[in-house]
């Protein structure tokens, strides 16, 4: 995580052959090298991933068949028959290099529990999540910089207020903040629906709920970004040349904060996957979060293996994004 | 996390209910409207076929209908066999069909769907976790003609008109039963009251539309003909609070499954109206580990069932609302023998005697007995986080007892290594069913959890070859009377041997805005929306 918070485009010099290192590069080669060297380092990202919860499953208490049937009265042919069905008793090794074999044909195998493939198990609830991270994303950039042009400010009182808001709304649980939301605009207000809705009124407050957190840490860093650069030269040039202070922090200062929030907010999004287990529960939404949680639960390994790949992706998807846009936002990481 | 019971999912959630049962509730019934409903549990699977849960039970009974009836008291009625014959040696069964039945894809309801129903429950492709083992003595079946139909069994079986009444063995209509299990999963065709033709969706819902050819409801039921309903749209909603709030706000008709809390709010609400019953079959109890460790002597088991206050420690926690529980079974169930109640007293005096007889007779710093300088201390496993309180309470009056608990909240995993291990002194569940058979889930020695055998239910691992013996010849029994008799004779037995400490019956419950009339509920507990209208 910690070379996400910092990440910028990979400077390696030793791949930079490009020739006449003085002149005017033309801008689309380095960006394709870019993206090259992002997609080989994902694979081996994926790989890890897999691998990594393939064995923590494995060392996790309890074994599939019996957590699989403590709902039943299956007798023992049913729980011989599932064993065989799903191969349990074939030794580690054998599975593991069997389950790597069928992702990489694209089979993501069948869910345990859900009875199902676990690609459609997947496809059901992925769209409903991806909608939810969607809104949640742009609530944070709108939220965020909003803010943060609002609230940057010299004086230190002003601000020392403001950040004693934004630590306490990252100290509050969100699944605690979507209960309060829940009780005064849906049970109290009438204003939203409080269960399973997948109209847009029932996205406003678990999106308010997700978005919370995020939008006060990348506030923050957004306006200490500007702070810094309101002491810089440039914006005492700009400013005698008569141009209005909200095209200041707009246009000049903004830009400079740009970068360190860019990169917080690509792991914030790779993160909301997680945040969004509690809040999905919480406001009865259909999606990964509770699809995950049950199947871990349930030691439903091909479907938790799934979701994590799912994740990966996004989150690999995501990074790569990020360094594109920092490649465009900061001309120092175009080298 | 899960226990191992059947029931304990849904009692535990469930958590109490004031009031009775209510029906007839007044007012003339009116057709229309949709119910919205919100559960707080969803099935895994909607094909009762292939799923245990008890929710896949209530999603999938406005659905389909079985061969027979069980009322509320245990009666066995026709419905859509109108009659049936038992051969001599209990091996066979022959049921006559109505002829008046169809499925609500069109497919007549006839001989030849009654035995594709019976093959899909049993072909091991299904992968069933619940109806196969329900008729486990199914050996095969045939149609006779269009309208008769004769099943086999292995062995005699005096209880399977019971377990042919479960939506579990409910019929589908044939051709959908050549479609994958997932498929099923979603969708499934029956002859019920309602159909579903979206299905259910995961984490979504489901959504019934009235079937209007519906004529052939059991007898006994408060009125003949289709449902009232239009629909009913059931949504799922896991967070309790969420759910209460739903209905306290009005934005869903009803829900099931309210928090102990909750339903103290609801009872002096106005405008709301509860409907419950009590679970038949296992009550809520703390099941000693009689195989191994300091429970396996009876003499301790005896002095930890007399020396807490159970009922009290039920009053505190769930407001007088659950009734505590005196017996094996619940006071509900079919063939409950009440002569054992006073077994059960709270008794103090008893229970240092009994303790002091065992030997536990040291007293250690912290006031624990002891004995040869060990304390006696039991490891009590968790089935479900909700039942802190309670916990907390029992551990609280052991301490006065002189006995130590430990209370151990593990996570599922563990919880499952621990019991097919054996290792604790108590672990706690309920276990919701209709009749007394359930006696031999729990209590009979094929089904104490071990590596080898697997979880089962057995978690007093309790093993009497008198008692295997006494559910043998129930199985085989000549008539009800006989098999209620040899069932008292089991929880007779079982309560002399102090092999459980029941704690209170868990009530099935469904609160409602007052519009909503005459829900009522089926023999295991599941709520019903045959008879249910709106007033508005």
């Amino acid at each position: 995580m910690a070379d996400l918070l910092t990440s910028t485009a990979p400077r390696d010099e030793g791949l930079d052959g490009t020739p006449g290192g003085g002149g005017r590069r033309r801008l689309g080669a380095p960006l394709a090298r870019l993206v090259l060297t992002r997609v080989l380092a994902s694979v081996a990202v994926l790989w890890g991933a897999v691998t990594a919860t393939f064995f923590l499953l494995e060392l996790m208490h309890g074994n599939t068949v019996d957590v699989l049937l403590a709902q039943s009265q299956a007798g023992p042919e049913v729980r011989a028959e599932i064993i065989s069905r799903y191969h349990l008793d074939d030794p580690l090794p054998v599975r593991y290099f069997a389950y790597l074999g069928r992702v990489l044909r694209g089979d993501f195998g069948e869910s345990y529990m859900l009875r199902k493939p676990v690609w459609q198990a997947i496809t059901e609830q992925l769209p409903d999540t991806l909608v939810l991270v969607a809104t949640t994303v742009l609530t944070t950039v709108v939220a965020s910089v909003l803010f943060a042009a609002l609230s940057a400010t010299r004086r230190r009182s002003l601000r020392s207020v403001v950040a004693a808001v934004e630590s306490l709304v990252v100290a509050v649980p969100p699944f605690w903040l979507g209960l309060v939301l829940l009780t005064v605009f849906s049970f109290w207000l009438h204003w939203f629906p409080a269960i399973g809705s997948s109209a847009p009124a029932g996205l406003v407050l678990p999106t308010i709920a997700l978005a919370a957190g995020p939008v006060a840490v990348t506030t923050r860093v957004l306006r200490e970004g500007m702070v810094r650069a309101l002491d810089e030269p440039f914006v005492m040039t700009a400013r005698t040349r008569g141009i209005s202070e909200p095209a200041v922090r707009l246009r000049h200062t903004l830009r400079h904060a740009l970068l360190p929030a860019t990169a917080l907010l690509g792991w914030i999004s790779g993160s909301l996957i997680g945040g969004a287990i509690i809040i999905e529960t919480v406001f009865s939404r259909r999606g990964m979060g509770r699809l995950v949680l049950s199947a871990v639960q349930n030691r439903d390994m091909p479907v938790v293996i799934g979701i994590v790949l799912v994740a990966a992706t996004t989150f690999v998807i995501i990074t790569v994004l990020v360094d594109i846009l920092t490649w465009f936002i900061d001309p120092r990481t175009r080298t | 996390m899960t226990a191992v019971a059947v029931g304990a999912v849904l009692a535990l959630a469930a958590s109490c209910a004031g009031g009775s049962q209510t029906s007839a509730d007044g007012g003339t019934p009116r057709d229309g409207g949709t119910l919205n409903l919100a559960i707080g549990r969803e099935p895994n699977c909607l094909d009762p076929h292939q799923s245990p849960s008890a929710a896949a039970r209530v999603v999938s009974r406005p659905i389909v209908d079985s061969l027979v009836y069980q009322d509320r008291k245990g009666a066995i009625k026709p419905w859509l066999a109108s009659r049936w014959t038992i051969a001599e040696d209990r091996k066979a069964y022959t049921f006559t069909l109505r002829d008046d039945v169809r499925f609500t894809d069109g497919a007549p309801f006839d001989a030849a769907a009654v035995v594709a129903n019976l093959e899909h429950i049993v072909a091991p492709k299904t992968k069933s976790l619940l109806a196969a083992s329900l008729i486990a003595s199914y050996e095969s079946s045939r149609a006779i003609d269009a309208h008769t139909v004769e099943v086999r069994l292995s062995e005699p079986s005096s209880s399977l008109l019971d377990v042919l009444a479960t939506p579990n063995l409910g019929m589908e209509s044939p051709a959908t039963l050549t479609r994958s299990n997932d498929a099923l999963c979603a969708t499934i065709v029956g002859t019920g009251p309602f159909a579903s033709p979206g299905g259910y969706r995961q984490q979504q819902g489901i959504e019934y539309v009235r079937n209007r050819d519906y004529a052939w409801a059991p007898a006994g039921l408060g009125h003949t003909g289709p449902a009232r309903l239009d629909g009913i749209r059931i949504r799922v909603a896991s967070d309790n609070s969420a759910r209460y709030g739903a209905l306290s706000s009005g934005q869903v008709d009803a829900i099931t499954t309210l928090s102990p809390v909750n339903l103290r709010e609801l009872r002096t609400a106005d405008g709301f109206h509860l409907f419950s019953v009590p679970f038949p079959g296992i009550p809520y109890s703390y099941f000693p580990n009689t195989a191994s460790g300091v429970l396996a002597d009876v003499g301790v088991r005896k002095a930890f069932r007399a020396g807490i206050d159970w009922a009290q420690i039920v009053k505190n926690v769930y407001f007088g609302v659950y009734p505590s529980a005196r017996g094996v079974l619940t006071s509900t169930t079919l063939g409950y023998d009440r002569s054992q109640e006073s077994a059960y007293a709270y008794n103090p005096t008893e229970a240092a005697r009994l303790l002091d007889q065992a030997g536990w007779t040291g007293r250690d710093a912290k006031g624990y007995r002891t004995k040869n300088g060990a304390r006696l201390t039991l490891r009590h496993l968790w089935s479900d986080p909700s039942i802190e309180d309670l916990a907390v309470q029992v551990q609280a009056a052991a301490k006065e007892l002189g006995i130590e608990i430990v209370e151990e909240n593990i996570d599922e995993g563990t919880y499952v290594d621990r019991i097919l291990s054996a290792d604790y002194e108590l672990a706690d569940t309920n276990f919701a069913s209709p009749g007394p058979e359930v006696l031999k889930v729990l209590y009979g020695s094929a089904n104490v959890p071990s590596p080898t055998r697997g979880l089962a239910n057995n978690i007093s691992r309790y093993a009497s070859g008198a008692l295997d013996k006494l559910f043998l010849q129930a199985a085989a029994s000549e008539s009800v009377t006989d098999r209620l008799r040899i069932y008292g004779q089991a929880q007779r037995q079982l309560t002399a041997d102090a092999a459980v400490f029941p704690i209170y019956s868990p009530l099935s419950t469904v609160a409602a805005r007052s519009g909503v009339r005459d829900v009522t509920f089926d023999i295991d507990g599941s709520p019903s929306f045959y008879d249910t209208w709106l007033t508005s």
